[in-house]
């Protein structure tokens, strides 16, 4: 059975009473598991995709499951719970808290669980190892280069044990090194943790790592490539 | 609990605007607290004030005196119980900025009717018995050190006292049983004065105890009477009104005060709100960020009214504590004469602290309001 069912979704914002649609009945299906990749020109709707995966927008029609849920159908308030239980999201530019230590970017979503300050503990400074930088761990964030924020990033993405981890452009601010760095990381937590992953990308290097590349365009997909990783 | 820390966090993100947040709420409490004592210590002297106690003036001002002749017109009153008067004497104690008050009484008659003036017999005794004896209040003899036996000179300060220096012998250091009375006056002998008074025989006003408080008015009335048309007319009024009289000499206070207060406070909260929405609004990736996370809506707006609260707290607890440590009668030494005797107690720290919760809230409500509003999608566009 497919993690991510979507059917039929469209999305399309309105301005100045102009609606502008974004995304036109987009239909895809995500196996447990997959590691994809989602591409396009910018404005092409990619990152929209994954908002709406993750639950942060709406969709104007059509139909999202993820798992036994369909989470369009869901208030804000159920919404936000399934959202800390089930996405890790990993953004473009990190976006950790300027004012928190690594350790405690990585924390910030097992304060909404009922787990213990040491359970915590245990659980921050696994995350943080897994990517690599539990020495960081008192470090804040203007203290780290770029690649280990992202690394940060990564840990509070998966620290709390997603169903699905989804990167909207995780290398687009990096450096070619860093960037490897954190896409063979993806990688490992795809094919080591299981981790079902959906990344949207511009970089093709990027895309080579995925499993399997969707191509979206207008709105629009129109090519699937299975890239065979 | 374990969002204390995220909270805390937030609000030390700029310290300089945090600080200057915490001291407006701060400097608004402690005016709120100051003002607040002071209204309530003339309150109090006024509640305080007996019932059976009215007060003669000259009808012109109160720094006018009359003579003491008018005594005994005033014993023929129908329902006068007791009497006796005083004279303000406004000396200088080495310097004129160590301010208290000094009245020249009828000694015997005076301690007779405020019994408020607690002395032990001894000392009562002894200052009767020295015409250049006086009372202090406690609270003056802590704030000068001064003990039984010590030689005061007083320099005239009213020229119809004339030039030479009065020196006191003090008989005895009273404390005081209620409010009407303060710790921080000196009485010495209406004789004493007197003897050396431009123009004899004169009294500041009287104090007469009567038999039933509420024949008050017209024994008051029957008084005023006695001296209409005479160049000594009088005003007879009860003590309270006496008090609260004195107090309208400042103009309407509660008014004048209050409206201070609640400015202060209006003031502050527009300060404080405006600038948790600021710190709102360079949060906004930050807190959509949280909100990706997974953080609720609800959970948001408690984190950002949390701090607004925090803030408006600790600026509530300098401001209350430093009120509580500053305006107290030991430090101040204004009281004394009419001034009553106030201080910032524990009841004005507890409004105080309420207020600054209260300003927390008001102002964190609308920057909560935003942060849990916040669309998230648009939030992160916004920057990324």
């Amino acid at each position: 059975m497919a993690l991510i069912e979507l059917r039929d979704v469209t999305k399309s914002y309105k301005r100045d009473q102009i609606e502008i649609p974004v995304l036109e009945r987009v239909s895809i299906s995500v196996p447990e598991g997959d590691f994809l990749g989602l591409m396009g020109p910018s404005g092409s709707g990619k990152s929209t995709l994954l908002n709406l995966l993750a639950g942060i927008d709406r969709p104007s029609r059509g139909s999202i499951r993820i798992g036994d849920t369909e989470i369009s159908s869901l208030s804000e308030s159920v919404l936000a719970g399934w959202r800390a239980r089930h996405i890790g999201f990993i953004f473009q530019l990190y976006n950790l808290i300027p004012v928190l230590t690594a350790f405690e970017n990585v924390e910030l979503p097992l304060l909404l669980t009922s787990l213990s300050k040491k359970q915590r503990h245990y659980h921050v400074m696994t995350a943080l190892s897994i990517v690599g930088i539990e020495d960081r761990a008192r470090h804040y964030p203007r203290q780290l280069s770029g690649g280990q924020e992202q690394r940060v990033a990564i840990a509070r993405a998966v620290v709390a044990d997603p169903t699905l981890l989804l990167a909207d452009e995780p290398t687009g601010d990096l450096d070619a090194k860093s960037a490897g760095e954190v896409l063979t990381l993806l990688q490992r937590l795809n094919r080591e943790f299981k981790k079902t992953i959906v990344m949207v990308t511009h970089d093709p290097h990027a895309a080579e790592r995925a499993s399997r590349l969707l191509h979206l365009e207008k709105g629009t997909l129109v090519e699937q490539v299975t890239v065979g990783a | 609990m374990k969002f204390l820390g995220l909270v805390l966090k937030s609000a030390r993100r700029s310290r300089r605007r945090t600080f200057l947040t915490v001291l407006s709420v701060a400097i608004a409490v402690f005016l709120f607290a100051s003002l607040r004592a002071v209204l309530d210590g003339f309150n109090a002297a006024a509640e305080a004030s007996s019932s059976t106690r009215i007060m003669t003036l000259r009808s012109t001002s109160m720094i006018f005196s009359m003579p003491t002749s008018h005594a005994d017109a005033i014993r023929t009153v129908n329902g006068v119980r007791d009497l006796t008067w005083a004279n303000w004497f406004g000396g200088i104690y080495k310097d004129p900025k160590n301010f208290f008050a000094q009245f020249a009484i009828e000694p015997e008659s005076y301690l007779r009717m405020y019994p408020e003036i607690v002395l032990a017999p001894e000392a009562r005794r002894a200052f009767l018995e020295d015409r250049t004896g006086c009372v202090v209040g406690d609270g003056l003899a802590k704030r000068f050190g001064w003990t039984v036996g010590d030689r005061v000179v007083l320099q005239v300060g009213i020229p119809t006292y004339g030039s030479q220096d009065f020196t006191f012998t003090i008989r005895g250091i009273y404390r005081t049983s209620g409010a009407a009375i303060d710790n921080q006056s000196m009485f010495f002998q209406w004789k004493f004065a007197d003897e050396r008074s431009l123009v004899k025989g004169q009294a500041g006003w009287y104090v007469t105890q009567i038999a039933n408080p509420d024949q008050a008015a017209e024994v008051a009335l029957a008084i005023d009477q006695k001296f209409a048309n005479s160049p000594y007319e009088t005003k007879t009024d009860t003590e309270k009104a006496f008090q609260s009289s004195f107090v309208s000499m400042f103009g309407n206070l509660n008014l004048l005060l209050g409206s201070i207060a609640v400015a202060v406070v209006i003031t502050t909260l527009f300060v404080a709100g405006n600038t948790m929405a600021m710190s709102v609004r360079e949060r906004t990736t930050e807190i959509a960020v949280m909100r990706t996370l997974g953080f609720p809506a609800k959970t948001m707006f408690f984190l950002v009214g949390g701090e607004g609260i925090l803030m408006a707290l600790l600026g509530g607890a300098v401001g209350a504590g430093l009120a509580r440590l500053i305006v107290n009668p030991d430090v101040l030494h204004v009281a004394g004469g009419f001034i009553p005797e106030f201080g910032v107690n524990n009841a004005h720290v507890a409004t105080g602290l309420a207020l600054s919760v209260f300003i927390g809230v008001v102002a964190g409500v609308i920057p909560a309001t935003m942060a849990s509003r916040l669309k998230i999608v648009d939030a992160l566009r916004r920057v990324a």
